[in-house]
Order: structure tokens, then C-alpha cells, then sequence
């Protein structure tokens, strides 16, 4: 069967820093962080973590009044960053004439709405009411980001999503790649939206003990990936899309292509739960480059998973030693959590977009707060600042979730 | 407050509906009423007023049908 080439013409998202696209990648560029200190109010204990919220958003102005009143909060995340990529894609959010029966939607989220559920539980157990809302169950329903996002740009094909941890959006980034290029759909929306700070969920990443602990002065400099001193990850709430599309029906329209999808990889370490293993994350790599048609050495920067947690970093890193060989020490890495923090479902998605606006851009974003390096982590070309890069060629983005569950995206730099 | 007060709170507050056009003859479809933001509402409704609808009720079409059944069931449960 032939295949499609896969062009990414829509890039969109709710910037943590607030700004556009172009000024979430400048401040990327410039190690600037986006994570602050989150002190909520809730009882017995309120939240005190480090954390990376969207403190512009505002849903009623991006959505409208109605819309955003039939959203949980990371469907609202997803909508706004769907609009966003679409907008960017220059496509109408009306159809004008073109059948879009085909094209759909491949949507990722690790918890869904959440927030929806468990304002429903403070209803019933702090407020001692009997009921909740009768809006509970479309707000809180895992897929109702992609369902609306289908809805409001009258896509006709398949709306999924996909729950699969800190890879959720990675595996729909890949499940929607793999539709374009079979044909099946001229245009996929894909991405993850989620929002971690709901009070249980929030409470149990800190019982797992895996996340870093800061205050207002320290928040911003919490996340540290590959550094000797790493206490952990810093969870955010976000939204990322991108728009996959038929590499001729973009050039029929004259869309600006971002970047090419050429490769998606997944595996499982079916080992442990929490703990990785090298030996699965180097599958999904090494599946991952199969499928792009890539070879390692054509591989110009990796944006890792990276979460900067004791157990996760050291492992990544023998991962790409395993799969780069001697060329890992020229291998340029980093890990943009240490800005924008771990957005779950969401993560795979601004990743994703941090890596084509790095081969668009020819400039690779560093991991920030990278003083001291682990021993441990060494072997790799750690970015410690940007780096103009003007033979970037083609890069991977990692997501290794829990569940043993990996995903790898490979794409490639179109000339300008 | 009275059973229009209630619905044009609502709709302004949920839907940016300008009050004005909350009248009588005017259809709920058309304010933006569909059938969960109607659940919504009369959700609002049985909490504000302390009552409880019942489920085989049947959906009112225009804000006059809609005041004249919430107004029926405040005497009624009053």
C-alpha cells in the first residue's frame, strides 16, 4: 500500500507564560521557567507545590460564554489549543465546500475531567448535598475534549482518545499520524489537554513521593532533569494541538508546513509499573526509526522525557546510549520540562511542538537548570543553553509513561 | 425571586443571553436552551425554590411555558 507523506500545518496551544506560540518558544530558547509556586485553599491541607498553571487563560473569552460552560476545565484547555492549531493551519472552523467526513480527531488525556468529578464529591461530602449537577457526566467524560473538538470543527471521522499516562498525547499524536498516512483521513486534530490539580490527584503524586517540593522563591527552579540535585517532577496543567494533514492536499492549498511526521514507535517494558526499563524504551526507539525510514546517526536532537524524577532520568539516557552508540556524546538532549513542567496527557503534545519549532527554527532548546550533572546521566550532549543548529535535520520526541507503556515521534525539517 | 427572574439570571449567566430577551413567546431552543442546558436549569430550579420535579415531566418550548410550569409547581408544593 502506498503511503502519504504526513505534513504539520497547525500548531496551537495555551501557553503557560500566556503568550503566543512564538513567545512560548523564545522563552523555551531562553531557559526561562514557567513553573511558580501553588498554594490553593483547600482543607484539611491546601496544596503547596511547585507547579505550572495557565493563569491567562481565560475559557469565556477563547470558547465564548456557552461553550465554556459545557467544559470541564481540560476540555476547555484542549478547545482553546484545537481553535489555536486550526487557526494556524489556516483552515476555516466552518467546512466551505470540502467533505470532512474523513477527518477526525486523536485526542490525549490522563485524567480527563477529573475536576468535574471531584467538584461533584466536595458537593456531596463538604457541602453535604445529595446531588450533583446534571452537566457531571459530559464534563467529566475522558473523551470530551475530542467530542466537542469534532463538534465545533465538523469533523466526521473518528474521535478517539487515549489514556495512557505521560504518553497519552504521544500515542495520539502517533495513532493520528498513522491515519494520514494510510489515507484513511486527509486531516487529523491531534493532542492532549489535562489538568493535574485536583485535589486527590494532587495528593496522590505526592504519597508517590516522585515530585519536587519548592516555595515561592524556590518553584521556579524546582524541575531539574539529569542534574545531581533532582528532587522530582513539577506537574502543569496545559493544552497542545497540532494539525496533521495530507502532505498534497496541504500543497494543493498552499498551507504552510511546519515540519514532517515521518516516524511513530510504541512498547511496553512489560516489567514493573513504575520503574523503566532501558530495554523497552530502546524498542520503541529503535521502532521508531524503523518506521521514519531513519537512521540513527540522522538523528540531530532528542527532546527526552525527561521528567527529573531519581529512577526515570538515568534510565532514558542508557536508552540513547544503547540505541546512538558512540555517537551518543555528540547526540544533542533536552528536556523541556524543566520549563513548562510534566502536563501528563498533555506532555507528549507541547513536546511534540517544542521539537517542530526547533526543526523549523533550526534552534534547540535547552534543558534548564542543568548546573550539575549526574554522573549517572552523562554520555549525551546535554543542551544547556539554546544552540543555533542550522544542520538539524530530523529529531524524536520521547514520552515513557507509567504502566511501562513507551511511545516515540520522529519528524523531519522541510526546507523553508 | 419570581420564575422569569430565575430563568433570565440563568440564561444571562449561562449563555450571555441579554435579559430582554427573555419574554414569553420567546423559544428556548432559540435562547440555547437544548436539552441538557434545559436539565441544567431545571436542576437550577429545584434547588433555588426547594422542589422536586418529577421525571416524566414534560419539556416546556417558549419562557411562558416555562414560567407558567415552575409557577404551578411552587403553589403546588408550597
Amino acid at each position: 500500500m502506498s503511503q502519504r507523506r504526513v505534513a504539520i500545518t497547525g500548531l496551537g496551544l495555551v501557553s503557560p507564560y500566556g503568550g503566543d506560540l512564538a513567545d512560548f518558544f523564545s522563552r523555551l530558547l531562553a531557559g526561562e521557567s514557567a513553573v511558580r509556586h501553588l498554594l490553593t485553599d483547600d482543607v484539611p491541607r491546601p496544596l503547596s507545590i511547585p507547579f505550572v498553571s495557565c493563569p491567562a487563560f481565560d475559557a469565556d473569552a477563547a470558547l465564548g460564554r456557552p461553550l465554556a460552560s459545557m467544559m470541564d476545565r481540560f476540555a476547555q484547555l484542549g478547545m482553546a489549543a484545537a481553535f489555536s492549531a486550526w487557526d494556524d493551519a489556516g483552515l476555516p472552523r466552518a467546512a466551505d465546500g470540502e467533505s470532512r467526513d474523513d477527518w477526525g480527531v486523536a485526542w490525549g488525556t490522563a485524567l480527563g475531567g477529573t475536576l468535574a468529578y471531584e467538584k461533584g464529591y466536595r458537593e456531596l461530602w463538604q457541602k453535604g448535598r445529595e446531588r450533583v449537577s446534571p452537566l457531571s457526566v459530559i464534563l467529566g467524560m475522558n473523551n470530551a475534549a475530542n467530542a466537542h473538538i469534532s463538534i465545533q470543527l465538523g469533523l466526521g471521522g473518528v474521535s478517539m482518545s487515549h489514556t495512557v499516562a505521560c504518553a497519552s498525547s504521544s500515542v495520539a499524536i502517533g495513532e493520528a499520524f498513522r491515519r494520514v498516512r494510510s489515507g484513511e483521513a486527509k486531516v487529523m486534530m491531534t493532542g492532549g489537554s489535562d489538568v493535574p490539580q485536583a485535589y486527590g490527584v494532587a495528593r496522590a503524586w505526592e504519597a508517590l513521593r516522585v515530585m519536587a517540593s519548592g516555595d515561592a522563591e524556590s518553584s521556579p527552579r524546582a524541575c531539574r532533569p539529569f542534574s545531581a540535585d533532582r528532587t522530582g517532577l513539577v506537574l502543569g496543567e496545559g493544552g497542545a494541538a497540532l494539525v496533521l494533514e495530507d502532505w498534497e492536499h496541504a500543497v494543493a492549498r498552499g498551507a504552510r508546513i511546519h515540519g514532517e511526521m515521518v516516524g511513530y514507535g510504541t512498547s511496553c517494558d512489560h516489567s514493573h509499573l513504575v520503574r523503566p526499563e532501558a530495554a523497552g524504551q530502546v524498542r520503541a526507539i529503535e521502532a521508531t526509526l524503523a518506521d521514519a525510514g531513519l537512521r540513527a546517526e540522522q538523528i540531530d536532537y532528542v527532546n527526552a522525557h525527561g521528567t527529573a524524577t531519581a529512577e526515570g532520568d538515568p534510565v532514558e539516557i542508557a536508552a540513547l546510549k544503547a540505541v546512538f552508540g558512540e555517537r551518543a556524546a555528540q547526540l544533542p538532549v533536552s528536556a523541556t520540562k524543566s520549563m513548562h513542567g510534566h502536563l501528563l496527557g498533555a506532555a507528549g503534545a507541547i513536546e511534540a511542538i517544542a521539537t517542530v519549532l526547533a526543526l523549523r527554527e533550526q534552534r534547540i532548546p535547552p534543558t534548564a537548570h542543568l548546573a550539575s550533572l549526574d554522573p549517572a546521566c552523562a554520555g549525551v550532549d546535554h543542551v544547556l543553553s539554546a544552540r543555533h543548529a542550522p544542520q538539524l535535520r530530523a529529531a524524536l520526541s520521547n514520552s515513557f509513561a507509567f504502566g511501562g507503556s513507551n511511545a516515540v515521534l520522529a519528524f523531519r525539517a522541510v526546507a523553508p | 425571586m419570581d420564575s422569569i427572574g430565575l430563568i433570565r439570571e440563568f440564561l444571562k449567566d449561562r449563555l450571555g443571553v441579554e435579559p430582554e430577551t427573555v419574554v414569553s413567546e420567546a423559544q428556548l431552543a432559540e435562547l440555547g436552551v437544548d436539552s441538557l442546558m434545559m436539565l441544567e436549569l431545571m436542576f437550577e430550579f429545584e434547588d433555588r425554590f426547594g422542589i422536586k420535579l418529577s421525571n416524566d415531566l414534560k419539556s416546556p418550548r417558549t419562557v411562558g411555558e416555562m414560567v407558567a410550569l415552575m409557577d404551578g409547581l411552587r403553589t403546588d408544593q408550597s
